[in-house]
């Protein structure tokens, strides 16, 4: 469309006609920021002059419509026809209604059981509710809140259902300023707002030690009395309403609720229907803060719409309260309200409090303080001009330049951590086992000064200093010191041989690691202390579960487990062993045990009385690791965000650990759809084990999986070029699995690039290769039919095409059947076959295929999350629609495809283009 | 009676406009009579929404008609619009009775300057829906399901199998569309 072709239909008359040119103009400029729509508008300008203009018009008039909350505040009640003055709910007389808002209406009343006056908020929700239990389940999530009990809370003194079924609540009645308002009347300076915001944070932590989250602080929630008391209205009120039915699902609660949240003050996870936890109360508490010291809303003045508020909300970093207090009219004003002026309210505003404020409105609630009262701790910390315990960003984020660390720490750290918990249960243990204790304690320094001595001889002392050596080389000369010692001391004779084996294991060195592991393990069972007979039986079970040994592995492992278990001395060799069995389930497939080892480790490390990020770290990597083993990628994907958190917390974002996790976490970011996501990842992992841009020491298995997301993201070109170094380093190891996996991502490559021969070529290459290690049903033959059968339909052979994705789906079918792979793979192969028949015109079968994918991914990722294969399936299903006319239900699919398609392919990527000019293509033919 | 709802709405997914017109005329009287029902009753102030009074139609005419009524959200897609209708008639004979009638529409917001439930401007507002629905259809659904049935961006995306960003873009266009309409109308 060009409109600069009809410049006087799109003048000012407004109709259809002129709607129609404008409309997709204006959507463009709805879904920008303030910064992007004004360059968007500029070059706009440059060639459509009139539409720019038109535009801009139109957007002021849409600014304009946000102030006057343009059809905003009618979401239609009706209501019945009465004055109910003098009518009595529950205890309560009604006086007079106060007003209606976003929940129901709410009276004022009094009690009228004659002994006591009392002067009561009746609060009638608009809801109905669904049943006697949802009625029973109402009444008694009312009492658990009418036990709050704190002065500054607002109480809640009865909740109940009227005659005709309508819910209501019974609220304290208070009169006061909302705290904003009344900070400003009173122009308090920043230092007497902090003192009152301290009360405010004091009532929410009261109400987060009953566990009970408010959900929707905001200042109109937040009053301040005429005598400065302050009061919480409204507590809980939000779960309340949010509390699904018995049966699950949606009911009409949850409908209401979602209407009344207040999105200025949201968390980004109440936009993303992630979990809502005291955190989400501390974010709204940073956004109230960050109102009452600046006078200004966090997203500031760059807000046009809902929909950039949302989106200022979940994606862009807030500014620095310093940042936006400037020395403009509206700042003076401020200011002024503050008792100063913006000159000086600015340098109180830097440092501390943009730091502390910082840390409240991060995007992830596990950046956040960790409780209000940690938050609280800040400001009184502050006010008494002590260091806080916020850091600023710019050093914990800063990102490390890469220096090669040796991983001995982490192995080391472990047992240093478990010497000091020793002296621990040491010094709280009396008179009999006082004794034992001791000396288990000291048994325990022992070892750890064993390895400690260890790691200094061999790091400081064997190695030559300012030189590179090779970490095996150093292992080597460990071994041969251990093996000469000759001490009375088998325990830790066993310990370092663990140690070492464990580090010849993550060297990959697994005959190294098997034999030194053998040792310890015979040399342990003349050792009496059960700990290191157990740690020994877990350590060689990890290595030879690895090797396929996998019965004998789970035979040591409850071998470990039984010495182990019960003892509360031992719960970090318990832990380890647990961690051991996580891995070892994993390889031999029992995936749900997996997933209950690493969980029952991480139980045990909350329940013990030490907090370590590290062991934490460890358990986070096994759970992530066995949910992403186990297909739960939603899960895995946030347990590996909790993992590389507490890395950063150690420090170690480039370690190799880091580069594992990196990787893992990559893969199963790829299958939840979203590869440019993953591609980051992976291109951290590569960066951690590269050095000086050479990529000698990276995993050819990263470099594959590197070639794959890229391939998906159409970047032939960097795709080639990885997935030819991991099929050099594979045949060089002779790693089987990534050459194949490599030739996969080539012959994908290559028919991307229309090098049909080649790609054909290529596959030819694979297919030996499988069948002759593979079962014919594997799935992966289900990916070799499938990439075939891409490959006919590219060539234009659509009956084969056809055949081969039937065979993919077959297959994979069974593979699921029987239990071997999940329905990951049926999703994409279901959408692949909708895109073959589509092209054969059968438009039904495609339309059903696409929603068989569709049905499948939703199930995969998170309600509300972005995926490409979720893209790709709406492209499918929007397509077969248009070619069905059906218009409108192919409008909805498309855009739903843009949208996911630019997300996580991004704007240029082919995909996304051609779901766009479908979608334009369907806006025009009725 | 009941039996008819289904199979309207079945004829009108084939794109029966006859069906359509019939459709509208049964929701209508069939939320009517419901809201009836719901503040008829004595005692109590009632306020009902708009959602409040579809989930309940929803809820009666399934119970009646029993597994083949279609789902919720197609339900909902099309009674959004009878919904419409509903709200509108109520504003104006409230204005023609003033007391009249068994009930009346409210102003949600007491604090709000201007009542936006005048009944011309209502009518008006539809109208220009009308107008909007020779162009982008999707943008009246969502004008009708958000402003008139009350329901909340993410209810709506998830109804119409789209991001609720969509959702607010295709509001905010409305918005626009909705109030350049009413002003340049006033000022002819």
């Amino acid at each position: 469309m060009h409109p600069s072709e009809k410049p006087a239909a799109a003048g000012g008359n407004f109709g259809p006609d002129w709607w129609r040119q404008i409309s997709p103009y204006l959507e463009h400029a709805l879904t920008l920021s303030g910064d992007e729509r004004t360059t968007w508008l500029g070059s706009l300008r440059e060639h459509d002059l009139g539409m720019a203009n038109r535009i801009q018009e139109l957007l002021d008039e849409y600014d304009s419509l946000n102030e006057s909350c343009f059809l905003e505040d009618f979401p239609s009640p009706l209501s019945g026809s009465g004055g109910v003055a003098g009518q009595t709910v529950g205890a309560y007389k009604l006086i007079s209604l106060l007003g209606e808002g976003g929940m129901g209406s709410v009276w004022l009343a009094e009690r009228n059981d004659g002994r006591f006056e009392r002067q009561a908020a009746v609060k009638f929700l608009n809801m109905a509710l669904a049943g006697r239990g949802s009625e029973q389940r109402f009444r008694r999530e009312g009492s658990i809140l009418g036990r709050l009990a704190d002065p500054k809370i607002a109480a809640l003194l009865d909740a109940g259902v009227s005659e005709n079924g309508r819910p209501y609540l019974v609220l304290e009645y208070v009169e006061g300023e909302h705290i904003d308002r009344y900070c400003d009347l009173g122009k308090l300076a920043v230092e007497a707002r902090l003192r009152l915001f301290l009360d405010v944070l004091t009532a929410v932590a009261h109400a987060h030690a009953n566990l009970i989250v408010h959900r929707d602080i905001k200042p109109s929630n937040v009053l301040v009395r005429i005598d400065g008391q302050v009061k919480l209205l409204d507590f809980g009120i939000a779960k309340l309403l949010e509390k699904n039915g018995e049966g699950g699902g949606e009911t009409p609660l949850t409908r209401e609720a979602g209407a009344a949240l207040t999105p200025h003050y949201a968390a980004p996870e109440q936009l993303n229907d992630g979990p809502i936890t005291t955190a989400t109360d501390v974010y709204a508490l940073g956004v109230l803060l960050f109102c009452l010291l600046t006078g200004q809303h966090p997203a500031g003045s760059n807000v046009h719409s809902t929909a950039s508020l949302f989106k200022s909300i979940v994606e862009i970093e807030p500014p620095r309260m310093s940042e936006v207090v400037t020395s403009k009219k509206d700042d003076a004003g401020a200011a002024a309200l503050r008792s100063t002026t913006a000159d000086k309210l600015r340098p109180t505003l830097r440092g501390d409090l943009d730091t502390i404020v910082a840390k409240t409105l991060k995007k992830r609630p596990e950046e956040r303080y960790a409780s209000v009262t940690a938050f609280a701790d800040d400001i009184s910390r502050y006010l008494q001009h002590k260091t806080i315990s916020a850091r600023p960003d710019t050093l914990a984020y800063r990102a490390v330049k890469f220096t090669r660390r040796n991983r001995w720490q982490v192995g080391f750290a472990t047992l240093a951590f478990a010497a000091s918990m020793a002296g621990l249960v040491g010094t709280t243990t009396q008179t009999r086992a006082a004794r034992k204790q001791r000396d288990f304690a000291i048994r325990q320094l022992s070892r750890a000064e064993a390895i400690n001595d260890l790691n200094s001889f061999v790091l400081s002392d064997a190695a030559p200093s300012g030189k590179l050596f090779k970490v095996n080389d150093l292992l080597g000369r460990a071994e041969h010191i251990i093996q000469r010692q000759r001490g009375d001391n088998d325990a830790n004779r066993v310990d370092l041989l663990i140690s070492i084996g464990r580090q010849y294991w993550s060297q990959d060195e697994d005959a190294s690691a098997v034999r030194i592991l053998e040792e310890a393990h015979r040399l342990a069972q003349n050792v009496p202390d059960p700990s290191v007979r157990a740690r020994s039986a877990c350590a060689l079970a990890s290595v030879l579960a690895r090797g396929r040994e996998v019965e004998r592995a789970e035979t040591l492992i409850r071998d470990g487990l039984r010495e182990v278990s019960g003892n509360r001395q031992l719960v970090l060799d318990h832990m380890f062993c647990l961690q051991c069995g996580s891995e070892v389930a994993r390889e031999r497939g029992t995936t749900q045990q997996a997933i209950a080892r690493a969980r029952e480790a991480r139980e045990l490390l909350a329940n013990s009385p030490f907090q370590s990020d590290l062991e934490d770290f460890h358990v986070l990597m096994q759970l992530a690791e066995s949910y992403r083993v186990a297909d739960q990628f939603v899960d895995a994907d946030a347990t590996f965000q909790q993992a590389a958190i507490r890395l950063t917390t150690l420090g170690r974002d480039d370690t190799q650990t880091a580069g594992t996790l990196f990787n893992n976490w990559g893969l199963a970011v790829q299958f939840l759809g979203r590869p440019r996501d993953a591609e980051e990842l992976f291109r951290r992992a590569i960066a951690i084990s590269s050095s000086d841009g050479a990529e000698q020491s990276v995993s050819p298995m990263l470099l594959v999986n590197e070639a794959r997301v890229l391939r998906t993201l159409a970047q032939f070109g960097e795709a080639t070029k990885y997935a030819e170094r991991g099929y050099a380093k594979g045949q060089t190891a002779g790693d089987q699995v990534v050459v194949n996996q490599a030739l996969f991502v080539q012959a994908s490559v290559f028919r991307g690039l229309h090098d049909f021969a080649r790609a054909r070529q290529v596959l030819s290459e694979l297919e030996p290769r499988l069948r002759a290690v593979l079962a014919p049903e594997h799935v992966a033959f289900a990916s070799l039919a499938s990439e075939k059968s891409l490959l006919a339909q590219a060539e234009g052979n659509l009956q084969t095409s056809f055949d081969l994705a039937n065979e993919a789906i077959a297959i994979s079918e069974a593979s699921i059947k029987a239990n071997d792979s999940g329905p990951d793979y049926l999703q994409i192969l279901s959408m692949r076959r909708s895109s073959v028949e589509f092209d054969m015109h059968k438009f039904a079968e495609a339309e059903l295929d696409a929603q068989r994918a569709l049905t499948i991914g939703r199930g995969i990722v998170q309600p509300g999350a972005f995926s490409c294969n979720l893209g790709w399936e709406y492209l499918a299903l929007g397509r077969a629609l248009q070619a069905q006319s059906q218009y409108g239900d192919a409008r909805a699919a498309l855009e739903a495809a843009v949208e996911h398609l630019e997300h996580t392919l991004g704007q240029d990527h082919p995909d996304a283009q051609r779901a766009r000019k479908l979608l334009a293509a369907n806006n025009s033919p009725q | 009676m009941g039996a008819t709802i289904s199979s309207l709405i079945g004829a009108a997914d084939e794109g029966d406009n006859s069906a359509a017109e019939a459709l509208f005329v049964e929701l209508y009287s069939e939320l009517h009579r419901i809201a009836k029902r719901e503040l008829g009753r004595q005692g109590v102030p009632v306020s009902l929404s708009a959602t409040t009074l579809l989930h309940e139609a929803y809820l009666d005419m399934t119970s009646r008609e029993g597994s083949s009524f279609p789902d919720r959200a197609r339900f909902i897609s099309y009674a959004a619009r009878a919904m419409r209708g509903l709200i509108i008639d109520h504003a104006r004979s409230r204005r023609a009775q003033k007391r009249g009638g068994q009930f009346e529409l409210t102003s949600f917001n007491n604090e709000s300057v201007e009542d936006p439930a005048d009944d011309r401007d209502l009518t008006r507002i539809s109208e220009a829906l009308d107008e909007l629905a020779k162009v982008e259809t999707s943008l009246v659904e969502i004008v009708d399901l958000k402003f008139f049935c009350g329901f909340s961006f993410g209810e709506i995306a998830a109804m119409r199998n789209v991001s609720e960003r969509t959702v607010q873009r295709g509001w905010d266009k409305a918005r626009v569309f909705l109030h350049r309409s009413l002003r340049s109308n006033a000022s002819i």
